[in-house]
């Protein structure tokens, strides 16, 4: 029977080449989002879930609230280290303290590796609490001396390459030059997916003679480092919120003198292992940002989920809409004793047939996608993901799904045929329900229409972030970076310098941070209004005189400060107004109350947008290089770019080689300011690369099915139109009368996407200070747009029935 | 009546009607009717006069108003769609008009298709297909589709169809009215020799001559039996 089933259902298939590619391709684009959303979901989804006893385990991050906002780090201060213990309900700690190396050496090797990623300061209870399997060594009386080091295999073979991983023990690696550790230990990498991705585990003893010492081994409670990283594991049983009581009543008890004078409150928290992999506000371990976001895994989640709706859709539509051709199939087989469910599982079968080969594809296509969509897709994740039983269970019942859900309603209507009303020879046959096809129709070019409206609003929103005007010059502005281990100025200055001589530049000056940027730093600021005294934040730019120059920045009153290196103060009109200066020329002369002194406000410039458009424009201003003695803020050298794309190029090579000259040993890094800018809207980016495929192939999908169940009305319509044309009906004619109850389908879509568009979009525009405004155009423009396609689609069909000669198409009646 | 005659479907007293513009029009008006096993009946009648409906009823493809209906001591008018595809297995085969095979499947493939619905074994199918093919004489064409026959020979096929899972009734709606004469002959001479080795059949014809082949004639206008 099931060999029958299948016969029929291949042969269906061949017979109807058109509706089976439409049906397949339909189906095989919802179906490769759907495996490639899926798997992404799966992938994130499946961080750090080996642990044992994971769902105890949490980390423990800080907020720092003043009466403004809450500052989240996700580390807290060393000291709660050696306090957590005491709390009652704990099985387990772990510490670790992310290291920054600048270079590290292997005994034996002439090589230095540079920057090592994943080196910690950590104990042996860190292996204990995340199942570190030991290569060599073992976990006890391991880490507790400074100078020891427990490498990974991986890391272990990269340093000490060609030793037996037991030669290596013993052997040492000199760290930046000074520290000269041993190794002590080899541990296995966790096989499994896993945000703890160290590779060199370095005593916490160590830390009292590096540049860490502070942070690991802080005097008092005011420091919190989000490099420090506490991790507890509860006792069986015990409740969340015992421990959380008493870690409010640590944060109280250790409320540092710093804390009071500066109005802000630390809080200790709970943050879940689980949530470790998924919350932005915190972050995982290092700043690259790989966290995965639970919002765009929901948003992509729906556009699976709406593409193969669509694709099911089609399935639907065409199969009831086509049912009159296997009417007398169904006839004929009830007569020969067929059962209503025996049909049934015969469509059913059919579909699974159909849905099979349209999974096939998609497999072939989701490991393209794969390719195309990298921007979006963690690297780890491969297609060999689906070789993991749980993907491919998924898999497999998700094709089922799909071919159930797409297959019942059809073969219900279709086993739900008289046979003497499918055998007899007059009677008209039904074709399910029209109304049932109209209502899917209609959803089809809703989701369709609400794509189109969205692409082209959100695309108009980026193409104004990118392009407004700034308040400074970025589109010709670019920067040189200096290594991040040269503390000191001399360097910078002879970088400085020998860029200066370069022809080509102009306007080359000192400075931090550029205008725009992702980073910021800030200084509070003693207000006194009226009787009360208000701390404000006041971000700081630190930068030479010329840096106004440089970038476009505009003073409306007052002067530039002095020198390079003089605490004066130039601000900006936000300040002003959130100050309450007042005026500028109020401003000017005013002193402003800091931390360490009270320093005067000489100049007032232009406000320029500090960050991404999503945010307003906050108080600011611009000093000199004023911790210079300790610490020098001048770590980049800004100019103006030659326009020419001859001479740019020359500046660039000229620039590099002045770098190279300086830092011999360093990455070159250069910053264009566009491009940073641009960089602010890379998740907007990413929506909008999105949206544009879920439109494309949300119209594909829908334009298939639409061109299906045009095909099937003109052939039902064939008599009628040879008729009408007798009767004089001209082409164009006829084409309206064709394309006339689809287009209306298409306008009813519009009128419940419009607002539906317009509901979600304004709801996305909340988070943007600045805003495009929604024009009534871009809806009116993209209902046009969506109608024209629908109607140049049905054209492809209705033209030709349309000029069919109406002798023949009345013969054959 | 006598004890060897075994009753194989009775209707007593059917109505049948549909409403058209508020008035009861009658396909079948208190018609009765007894068949026994082994008889050859067919129903004659204008166009109209109620012959397919007649059949459809029996065939059970159609219901009535009114009236009761026995076949083979079960009450059809108040049948469950799965008993009634169990007797179609069991019982009756359709011969239509229009042939309907079914267009995707090849001769031998069409024939099999009711062992499939009865549940007979891959092996003992081979065999009565093949049986089949061999007494109609179209072995030769067994891989062919529908549409490479000609009407004939698609009738051919269509009555080795309502045969192979060896029905007791046979009902042919027309069976010879897309047929030439020549092809007629063969059909009713076909279905002589079934009836003489025991399978009822009943069957509406338009055709005097092919009435003739069997054992009763019921008249039929506008739905009522004539003397």
């Amino acid at each position: 029977m099931i060999v029958n089933y299948i016969k029929i259902a291949w042969r269906n298939l061949k017979r109807n080449k058109l509706f089976s590619l439409i049906h397949i391709i339909s189906l095989s684009i919802g179906l490769s989002a759907a495996f490639v959303i899926g798997m992404m979901v799966y992938y994130d989804f499946t961080f750090d879930t080996f642990h044992k006893d994971g769902d105890r385990i949490y980390r423990i991050v800080s907020h720092i609230a003043n009466s403004q906002e809450v500052y989240k780090n996700r580390g807290v201060t060393a000291l709660l280290r050696d306090a957590a213990p005491e709390i009652s309900g704990i099985e387990q700690t772990s510490y670790f303290h992310n290291w920054g190396v600048a270079t590290a050496e292997a005994e034996g090797h002439n090589d230095i590796k540079r920057n090592p990623e994943g080196v910690i300061y950590t104990d042996s209870k860190y292996f204990e609490m995340f199942n570190y399997e030991w290569a060599v060594g073992h976990s006890s009386n391991i880490l507790d001396a400074p100078n020891e080091v427990v490498l990974s295999r991986k890391r272990a073979k990269e340093y000490f390459p060609g030793l037996k991983i037991t030669e290596i023990i013993g052997k040492h690696i000199v760290y930046n030059d000074s520290v000269t550790m041993t190794v002590r230990g080899i541990v296995e990498n966790l096989k499994e997916r896993t945000d703890f991705i160290f590779d060199e585990f370095v005593s916490l003893e160590t830390a009292r003679n590096t540049d860490s010492k502070n942070q690991v081994f802080p005097k008092d409670w005011g420091n919190t480092n989000s490099s420090s990283q506490l991790f507890i594991k509860l006792n069986e049983n015990t409740p969340i919120k015992t421990i959380e009581t008493q870690l409010a009543d640590l944060a109280e008890k250790h409320t540092a003198i710093y804390f009071e004078k500066f109005g802000v409150k630390r809080s200790f928290i709970l943050q879940p292992l689980a949530d470790l992999h998924f919350n932005t506000d915190y972050g995982i371990f290092n700043n690259s940002g790989s966290e995965a976001n639970k919002d765009v895994l929901l948003g992509l989640s729906f556009v699976a989920l709406f593409l193969l709706l669509l694709g099911c859709i089609n399935f639907v539509n065409l199969n009831t809409a086509q049912a009159t051709s296997r009417a007398k199939e169904i006839g004929v087989r009830k007569t020969l004793g067929s059962s209503r469910k025996q049909l049934i599982s015969q469509f059913l079968g059919e579909t699974i047939v159909l849905t099979v080969m349209a999974a096939v594809i998609s497999v072939i296509l989701s490991i393209w996608l794969l390719g195309v969509f990298a921007d979006f897709i963690p690297e780890g994740l491969t297609a060999g993901l689906w070789l993991q039983p749980q993907v491919l269970l998924f898999t497999v019942i998700l094709v089922l799904l799909v071919a159930v859900f797409s297959g019942i309603y059809p073969s219900l209507v279709l086993s739900h045929f008289k046979p003497r009303e499918v055998l007899s020879k007059a009677t008209q046959l039904p074709g399910g329900n029209a109304g049932v096809r109209k209502f899917l129709t209609v959803f089809q070019f809703t989701i369709a229409q609400v794509f189109i409206i969205a692409t082209i609003l959100v695309g108009r929103q980026i193409y104004f972030m990118i392009n407004k005007d700034l308040g400074f010059e970025a589109e010709t502005t670019a920067y040189v970076v200096t290594p991040w281990n040269d503390a000191g100025y001399s360097q910078k200055e002879v970088l400085f310098n020998r860029i200066n001589t370069i022809p080509e530049l102009s306007l080359i000056s000192q400075g931090g941070k550029p205008p725009a940027s992702l980073s910021r730093s800030s200084s509070l600021v003693f207000v006194t209004r009226g009787t009360s005294e208000d701390k404000l934040d006041l971000e700081i730019l630190n930068s030479d005189t010329s840096y106004f120059d440089t970038y476009g920045l505009q003073l409306i009153a007052g002067r530039k400060p002095l020198n390079d290196t003089i605490r004066e103060y130039v601000i900006n009109e936000t300040t002003i107004e959130k100050f309450g200066y007042k005026t500028a020329e109020n401003a000017l002369g005013k002193e402003l109350k800091m931390t360490d002194g009270t320093f005067p406000i000489v100049g007032v410039m232009k406000d320029f947008n500090q960050r991404s458009l999503k945010t307003g424009i906050n108080p600011l201003a611009i000093t000199g290089d004023i911790g210079r003695g300790e610490y020098t803020q001048f770590r980049n050298v800004h100019f103006r770019l030659p326009i020419e794309k001859e001479n740019l190029k020359t500046a660039i090579d000229k620039i590099e080689k002045a770098f190279n000259e300086t830092y011999p040993n360093d990455h070159f890094e250069i910053i264009f300011n566009d491009e940073l800018v641009a960089n602010f809207y890379r998740t907007e980016q990413r929506i909008s690369t999105l949206l544009n495929w879920a439109t494309g192939l949300s119209i594909l999908i829908s334009c298939l099915g639409l061109i299906g169940l045009v095909i099937h009305t003109t052939e039902r319509r064939t008599k009628e139109i040879g008729i009408r044309k007798v009767l004089g009906a001209s082409l164009t004619q006829v084409n309206i009368l064709l394309c006339k109850e689809f287009l209306i389908l298409v306008i009813i879509a519009f009128v419940i996407a419009a607002p539906l568009a317009y509901l979600g979009f304004s709801d996305w525009l909340q988070g943007y200070t600045y805003r495009k405004k929604i024009s009534w155009w871009i809806f009116a423009a993209s209902g046009i747009a969506m109608a024209l396609i629908a109607a140049f689609v049905m054209s492809l069909r209705t033209v030709s029935t349309a000029m069919k000669n109406p002798v023949k198409s009345l013969r054959t009646e | 009546m006598k004890a060897d005659i075994i009753m194989l479907l009775e209707l007593k007293n059917i109505y049948k009607w549909v409403q058209q513009g508020g008035r009861r029009v009658f396909l079948l008006k208190d018609l009765s009717l007894q068949v026994e096993e082994g008889e050859f009946i067919s129903v004659m009648g204008p166009s109209g006069s109620g012959k397919s409906t007649l059949l459809n009823v029996i065939g059970m493809l159609d219901g009535f108003q009114e009236g009761e209906y026995h076949f083979m001591d079960q009450s059809v008018h108040n049948i469950k769609e799965k008993q009634r595809s169990n007797l179609y297995t069991q019982y009756i085969g359709f011969v239509f008009q229009a042939y309907h095979l079914i267009d995707e499947l090849t001769v031998y493939e069409n024939i099999e298709t009711p062992l499939l619905y009865k549940k007979i074994k891959s092996s003992e199918r081979k065999a009565l297909v093949s049986d089949m093919l061999d007494r109609f004489n179209i072995v030769g064409k067994k891989d062919l589709f529908p549409s490479q026959l000609s009407g004939g020979q698609q009738q051919l096929v269509g009555v080795a169809r309502a045969l192979v899972a060896k029905p007791k009734l046979i009902l042919a709606d027309e069976p010879t009215g897309n047929l030439n004469s020549k092809q007629s002959e063969e059909i009713m001479e076909l279905f002589k020799e079934l009836n003489s080795s025991g399978v009822t059949i009943i069957q509406a014809t338009h055709s005097e001559k092919n009435a003739s082949y069997g054992s009763r004639i019921i008249n039929l206008l506008d739905g009522m039996e004539q003397g």
